[in-house]
């Protein structure tokens, strides 16, 4: 049996985190490391109190930062595929078994969680803004994978030693791509749903409107210097 | 070019350009951690072409010869923006190497509770 390790990257969760590590824990996976970065509320304490084992960044430095903190932690610990999912319940808890069967049959190193792009219910902006992130991050990688900024990903331990990031921010998930490719590493993208509830999608725009140029000026400079 | 010719501004740059390179040249004498050769021969050229432009201004004239764009003034403004450029880049480049250091200093505290 491989030990399977889930990474949650999180700031200012309080209201969410538990009901995560909660979802988490039914679908049979306790291995659990929240990795609170930096938050001002009780993120930390709601993640232990439900279950996890919680790590924080004194200072805040971005969600691929606390991704990398978790991962390292995860192989530290001894993980044999680690998937890492977002902190603001967006992602169902049951789809982690679709993402680990791939690695656990040995079919990839590293599972995409795709969402699937359904006008109606996908807010509009954010089809908008998946089309242009994944033009630019195959521009960035070479490769063209279906939804470049999932955050709901597994990954072999063998993958985890390559993924030498060095992002900090929501840039994170095209530098994966990037390694990917760099690599040669096998890949298998795995279709997800994504649960839209008005907490994620307030912070989803958020995210969107003000770290999107940010995000591209980013990777411009990596590829730059 | 005769002394009684020089005006204030031409003085006060040819000064403050001394001055840079005077603290290069100690940086770089008393090794002092960070400083390397080529960052005083970066120091010399940009200071020293400043003092030179200052104390001869016809230098300017060979400046925007060389550069193909008619106009003394135009060559040394567009040489200035490509300078600032280069800094910019090169503070980019530091603030860069600084975040990464922060986050590793970050990441490692965290993972303290793990490995002890």
């Amino acid at each position: 049996m491989k030990a399977v390790y889930i990474v949650i990257p999180a700031y200012n969760e309080e209201t969410a985190i538990g009901q995560v590590v909660e979802d988490v824990l039914k679908e049979g996976f306790s291995s659990i490391i929240v990795v609170d970065d930096g938050s001002r509320d009780n993120t930390a304490a709601v993640a232990t109190k439900s279950g996890a084992l919680a790590l924080r960044h004194k200072i805040n430095r971005g969600k691929g930062a606390a991704t990398r903190t978790g991962i390292e932690a995860a192989l530290f610990l001894g993980a044999d595929i680690v998937v890492t999912l977002d902190a603001d319940g967006q992602h169902n808890a049951k789809e982690i078994l679709d993402l680990v069967q791939p690695i656990i049959h040995n079919e990839c190193d590293v599972a995409l969680g795709t969402r699937q792009i359904i006008t109606g219910t996908m807010p509009r902006y954010k089809v908008a803004h998946n089309k242009i992130a994944n033009t630019i991050t195959m521009l960035y990688s070479g490769i063209r994978v279906q939804d470049s900024q999932s955050g709901f990903r597994a990954y072999s331990r063998h993958a985890c030693n390559y993924l030498d990031t060095t992002s900090d921010a929501y840039e994170y998930e095209s530098e994966i791509i990037r390694l990917i490719a760099a690599h040669k590493l096998s890949y298998k993208e795995v279709s997800i749903s994504t649960v839209y509830t008005d907490y994620s999608t307030s912070k989803l725009q958020k995210q969107d409107i003000s770290n999107g140029i940010r995000t591209v000026y980013k990777m411009l400079w990596k590829a730059l210097s | 070019m005769l002394v009684s010719n020089v005006h204030f501004y031409q003085i006060a740059i040819l000064v403050i350009s001394c001055l840079m390179i005077f603290f290069g040249l100690e940086k770089t004498i008393k090794q002092k951690p960070g400083q390397t050769f080529l960052k005083l021969a970066i120091r010399i050229i940009v200071w020293g072409g400043m003092a030179a432009v200052a104390l001869f201004p016809s230098f300017t004239n060979y400046l925007a010869h060389f550069i193909g764009i008619e106009g003394n003034v135009n060559a040394v403004i567009l040489t200035g923006f490509l300078l600032v450029f280069l800094i910019i880049f090169k503070i980019l480049s530091v603030v860069e190497r600084i975040e990464q250091d922060i986050t590793r200093l970050t990441r490692k505290e965290a993972l303290k509770k793990l490995k002890q």
